[in-house]
């Protein structure tokens, strides 16, 4: 899948906090888009992700426009995961129970859990284990029903350096195994990961580094 | 799968306050309609003993009110497919501790009717008294009816609060004590079919007398009416308030898990699985509502029916017909008052999520 967002601009009542941002991911590419606060990437990341529409611009999946992809909820299902800041693991659902929420397929979750580590964990409710252990179950709800691409905001904001790093190893593993990666993030270190770098700043794309 | 029952034993407090709510509101359309409609057939059983046909004064509000001469039992029991006919007193007076009483004046030929547990029919000067009543009044010998001295000449039992609760004496006594011939007459007959017939002939005989089916007298009986127009508003407020204080809690509810609806929002789940959550969750806290104001509502009632102050005059009847209406009442009530939120929680946007944490 390919997303492209072209000309987007973006108000906050009078605040102009997009300036004309040009963008493309390729599905299986890892992104990370860093910069300062306020310079613009988690609006960036959420016009992306069909979670807010641009004031104007326009945002492409694979050519269609959003309102060509029909129900957005669906769409979303089944080709979009998202990872927040915050884990948001619902307390009271086991981190299996979380992670089946939405998955299309409820025979993937377990091999899904194994896979990051979080096996042992399915019966245990989010307060019952560490915050990395956390964050790694809101990956696996993330990448559940194996989108084409995972938006992530701030996704290590929370975490220490060994989780944080571990966070973007998994990234990296799953980008390799074909899902997009869209990372917003302050942390420099993500640029050791990413496949393209892109810079924000003031609402606008000021520098884009492909490796 | 998302579980309800979880969300709900998360959320205790909340789910403690919205079960409160709907029991009372249940339980409060329980009472109400079992009394109301136990007063209705409680009164609407006496009627219908030895009574096919009633006779009252025309164009009373009320059976209390109505006067008719009692004379003429003897031409209707003359008509043709009348089987018999006696006359009736319906009165109230305080019986000292009791601050009213229902009294009944009835003629010779319905003391049949009051299954004597001791002691005879009455005599002038004389009472039986219903069984509730006799315990109330701890066993007396002699009641004071307006300054007037009666001896308690037999105890009877009936299985209608009313009388259970009242006095009966004879027609004479009625009379000299209210001050009037006859309240109503109540009329029996061979053949049911000629229940129409009947009331022609005895409506030709007086104009001030009106003769009705005591089906037919029930269905217009005003007094019927208001109490089932107030049971029915009383209901309906209670209704209204069950569904209010399931909005509010509810909206408290929502508020509090925004996150989760966002989360679920963002990935993908539609409006309508949100909704369904959450219906199911009300729709649990009503099935256990509705059980718990079941079983509150029959103990009320029982604990009414033998309360010495109500005279055993209140006395309701959960019927199963009753149940299942309460019942639909009850999940209807619960899905109203759960739409709204629900349909607030299902447009919660994810970027509230993202806002809270991002740039």
């Amino acid at each position: 899948m390919r997303i492209q967002a072209k000309n987007i601009e973006h108000y906050y009542g009078i605040e102009h906090v997009l300036r004309g941002v040009d963008i493309s991911i390729e599905a299986g590419s890892f992104t990370a888009i860093i910069g300062e606060s306020g310079s613009g990437k988690t609006t960036l990341l959420s016009i992306l992700s069909t979670l807010l529409n641009p004031t104007s611009g326009e945002v492409t999946f694979d050519e269609k426009a959003i309102s060509e992809l029909g129900n957005i909820d669906v769409f979303r299902r089944h080709n979009i995961g998202f990872v927040f800041q915050f884990h948001y693991l619902i307390s009271y659902l086991t981190l299996r129970e979380n992670i089946a929420l939405s998955a299309l397929d409820e025979a993937t979750v377990e091999p899904l859990m194994e896979s990051l580590g979080i096996g042992r964990l399915a019966a245990r409710y989010s307060d019952e284990v560490s915050g990395g252990e956390r964050q790694r179950a809101a990956i696996a709800r993330a990448l559940v029903n194996r989108p084409a691409v995972v938006f992530a905001d701030e996704p290590t904001g929370n975490l220490d350096t060994k989780n944080a790093l571990g966070v973007y190893e998994l990234f990296k593993r799953f980008s390799q195994e074909g899902t997009g990666f869209v990372v917003a993030s302050h942390d420099k270190k993500i640029a050791d990961y990413a496949d393209t770098i892109i810079e924000m700043e003031d609402g606008k794309i000021v520098k884009i580094l492909k490796r | 799968m998302i579980t309800p029952i979880k969300a709900l034993r998360k959320n205790r407090f909340k789910t403690a306050l919205i079960f409160m709510s709907m029991s009372v509101s249940i339980a409060a359309i329980f009472l109400i309609s079992a009394i109301s409609g136990g007063v209705v057939s409680m009164y609407s059983a006496m009627l219908k003993t030895d009574g096919d046909i009633i006779v009252t004064q025309k164009g009373i509000a009320d059976t209390f009110f109505s006067d008719i001469n009692r004379s003429m039992v003897d031409e209707i029991v003359q008509i043709e497919g009348v089987r018999e006919a006696g006359a009736l007193i319906l009165g109230a007076a305080p019986v000292e501790p009791l601050p009213i009483v229902g009294i009944y004046g009835v003629s010779e030929n319905r003391f049949k009717s009051y299954t004597l547990t001791q002691g005879s029919t009455p005599k002038n000067g004389e009472v039986i008294l219903g069984s509730k009543i006799y315990e109330t009044l701890k066993h007396p010998k002699t009641i004071i009816l307006s300054k007037q001295k009666f001896v308690v000449s037999g105890v009877f039992k009936s299985r209608i609060g009313f009388e259970d609760g009242g006095v009966v004496m004879n027609l004479h006594d009625g009379g000299v004590l209210f001050h009037k011939s006859a309240s109503i007459f109540l009329v029996s007959l061979d053949d049911l079919a000629k229940s129409d017939s009947v009331v022609i002939k005895i409506n030709a005989l007086n104009p001030d007398i009106e003769a009705k089916t005591t089906d037919s007298f029930i269905d217009s009986y005003n007094q019927f009416k208001i109490i089932k127009t107030s049971s029915d508003v009383i209901g309906a407020m209670a209704f209204l308030m069950g569904i209010l204080g399931i909005v509010s809690m509810m909206s408290m509810v929502v508020n509090d898990r925004k996150t989760e609806f966002g989360i679920m929002r963002s990935i993908g789940l539609s409006s309508w699985v949100i909704i369904k959550k959450l219906l199911a969750e009300t729709l649990i806290i009503a099935l256990v509502a509705f059980s718990f104001a079941l079983a509150l509502s029959l103990g009320v009632l029982e604990l009414i029916e033998h309360a010495d102050k109500f005279q055993g005059y209140i006395n309701g009847e959960i019927t199963v017909s009753l149940a299942l209406n309460v019942f639909v009442v009850s999940v209807v009530m619960a899905m109203l008052g759960t739409l709204l939120p629900a349909i607030y929680a299902a447009r919660i946007d994810p970027m509230t999520l993202i806002q809270r944490g991002g740039a």
